[in-house]
């Protein structure tokens, strides 16, 4: 005859069984291993700042404080590469048939009696050279400082009244500090490591399924709510334990840890209750991957769009990770508060709370009529 | 045989419009052997999943060690054992490992799973991992699983079927023990020879009801028919009749042929439970 036994240790025997068989399944523990070490060197290899200038190539003479003069006037961002020759210039702008080692984009080649001719109000050619991938704004932006040079040179005024400007920056003024691309592609790689453990936890729970050993389970003193309880914490745990680590291996923690384990924390209810869906759903591995993916590409949809600049479409915004994804990147990138990221979290709550009790109710109901 | 283990009084449970078990009644007792006997779809897995408390009856009341099935199912599930037909053991862990896992389920500290692997001849195997193993081997790991938490009443579902004789022989021995333990036993067979053997009474289940319950000698009494069997030689031919033992003329028959030259055998032959089975039902237990 059994002893009288507590829920917790139930649930916790049946967590402990799980864990054990998980880590005998071969096929995830390796894709666990590997997706980690894949997306930590993948996260370290990515550009970790934004080069905010780019380089001009000119070739002039004797005009070394005009062109100085002019770049502590408006030339922020510009870096100008001087080259004694023009065919210097135009080897560094790949066209003297070698393949320059880094190729300019933009070449400016100066007369060598430019200075003369236009001091005397007389007409001379500057070459531009543009490569054909460079924006024709910034072509525009290039001839215009040829022709302000030109100006300064001559000492006349321009033909129009500078009118005052005044730049509105909206949000923070990140010039200097762009968020680079490592930063943006990190909600992404948190997402990806918790849908490699919502594929175990599906599986886990189609086998159990399929196998009918939960049947075996629920004739014991086992109710299916310790069932139910189980394979959600396990899930839970699973999922947040990885994208932790992962989080920690790609350095995640120097701006708001606790907002950002929180985001995980939610992040791992969400895919716990699709991967409980997905199990209770599939009836052989395919069946299971398929019903898996279903969930889970959706929900990388705001993961990916943090990477493209804009705000995201408004049917991106609806859908239940966006919240999250937002968490991360504001707290993580941005360092924002738990202020400013709440109505994300909240947003996010609410769509766990949905995802987790549906995924509850859809395996209850699967394993009751077996 | 004393207290009533399980008592089910007018239970029927319907799939829709299918009646899978339709108004039964019976009962085992403490120590006894209750053989449940019927084709594939008769209604004997439904009945099990009633008693064990997988599904509630939709009429009539299961008592289960004197409680109600539907009120205290904790209660009862501690102390019952099922093993059921399809083999749904953790193949990724040891037979060490499945009756360690189930042993917390039901509360069992310092659970030693040696004795029992020993019981079902599995203990050198113990450490293995079960998919690794025969159908034997685990079949005979499910019955282990099952008397883990030394049950009151044992829900054997097919235990042998498909079996090889050592497995099925180990299996059987297991059965007897637990009866004489004091175990109330629910087998359910197709194998009318075991179930012969082994049980106290058997029911017949046929279309969801049940056509008859007794003992399989009263059974063999009331609906089989009694013969004897000889075999004469005769001009170097060899003959065979049977005569019916209930005849009015049995004695004149049976006299004629102990008399007359060349008998080479005579047999006594009962009646099967099988025979028995299809005099009730109409059809065979293999259907």
């Amino acid at each position: 005859m059994s002893a009288q036994v507590s829920r917790a240790a139930i649930v916790w025997a049946i967590v402990r069984k799980d864990l054990r068989e998980y880590s005998r399944e071969r096929f995830f523990v390796v894709i666990t291993v590997i997706s980690i070490v894949i997306y930590g060197v993948a996260f370290w290899l990515m550009p970790s700042s934004v080069d905010e200038s780019f380089a001009v190539g000119i070739h002039q003479t004797g005009m070394d404080e005009i062109f100085a003069a002019a770049m502590d006037d408006q030339g922020v961002g510009i870096e100008l590469v001087q080259f004694e020759s023009v065919a210097a210039l135009e080897a560094a702008l790949g066209m003297g048939g070698a393949e320059p080692e880094q190729p300019l984009a933009i070449g400016l080649a100066f007369p060598a009696d430019f200075l003369q001719r236009v001091a005397a109000g007389q007409q001379t050619t500057v070459r531009v050279y543009v490569d054909a991938n460079v924006p024709v704004e910034l072509r525009g932006a290039m001839e215009s400082f040829v022709r302000e040079i030109a100006y300064a040179l001559s000492g006349n005024p321009l033909p129009v009244a500078d009118p005052d400007r005044e730049v509105i920056v909206l949000g923070e003024d990140r010039v200097g500090a762009q968020v680079p691309f490592r930063e943006k592609i990190r909600p992404l790689f948190a997402f990806l490591a918790l849908i490699i453990e919502t594929f175990a936890l599906s599986s886990l729970v189609a086998t159990e399924i399929q196998a009918r050993t939960v049947t075996a389970v629920l004739v014991s003193p086992t109710r299916v709510s310790d069932f139910l309880a189980a394979k959600g914490l396990l899930g839970t745990g699973m999922a947040f334990a990885q994208a932790v680590l992962l989080l920690l291996i790609i350095g995640s923690f120097a701006n708001q840890p606790f907002i950002l384990l929180a985001a995980v924390l939610l992040g791992a209810v969400l895919v716990t209750g699709c991967g409980l869906i997905a199990g209770a759903a599939g009836k052989d591995f395919i069946e299971t991957l398929f019903y898996g993916m279903a969930f889970m590409i959706p929900l990388m949809i705001p993961a990916i769009a943090v990477l493209f600049p804009g705000s995201a479409a408004a049917w991106v915004q609806v859908l239940p990770s966006y919240g999250l994804v937002q968490a991360v990147v504001q707290s993580s990138a941005y360092n924002a508060g738990w202020l400013e990221v709440l109505p994300h979290l909240g947003l996010a709550l609410g769509w766990c709370v949905i995802a987790f009790a549906a995924g509850l109710v859809i395996l209850k109901r699967r394993v009751e009529t077996l | 045989m004393s207290e009533e283990a399980i008592r089910v009084e007018g239970v029927s449970y319907a799939y829709g419009d299918v009646k899978a078990v339709d108004d039964i009644s019976f009962s085992v007792a403490q120590g006894e052997v209750l053989g449940f006997l019927g084709p594939n779809g008769a209604g004997k897995s439904t009945t099990i999943k009633l008693l064990t408390g997988q599904m509630r009856p939709q009429t009539g009341d299961i008592a289960i060690l004197g409680m109600n099935v539907a009120k205290d199912r904790d209660a009862i599930q501690g102390r019952i054992g099922v093993c059921f037909e399809e083999k749904n053991l953790y193949l990724n862990l040891s037979a060490k490992e499945n009756l360690r896992f189930f042993a917390r389920l039901f509360g069992i500290r310092d659970f030693d799973p040696t004795p029992l692997l020993q019981r079902v001849g599995l203990a050198d195997r113990a450490d293995d991992r079960v998919k690794g193993y025969s159908k034997g081997m685990q079949q005979r790991l499910m019955v282990a699983r099952c008397l883990l938490n030394n049950p009151d009443i044992l829900f054997l579902d097919e235990p042998t079927d498909g079996l090889d004789p050592v497995s099925s022989q180990a299996i059987r021995r297991v059965i007897e023990e637990e009866a004489a333990r004091g175990a109330a036993i629910l087998l359910t067979t197709h194998d009318m020879d075991e179930a012969d053997k082994l049980s106290d009474r058997v029911a017949f289940i046929n279309d969801g009801t049940i056509a008859a319950l007794d003992t399989p000698e009263n059974l063999k009494l009331a609906h089989g028919q009694r013969s004897v069997r000889v075999r004469t030689r005769a001009n170097g031919e060899i003959r065979e009749r049977v005569v019916p033992l209930d005849a009015s003329d049995t004695g004149d028959q049976l006299k004629a042929v102990v008399g007359a030259e060349g008998l080479l055998t005579i047999h006594t032959e009962e009646a099967t439970l099988e025979a028995v089975f299809i005099t009730l039902t109409g059809r065979g237990l293999q259907e």
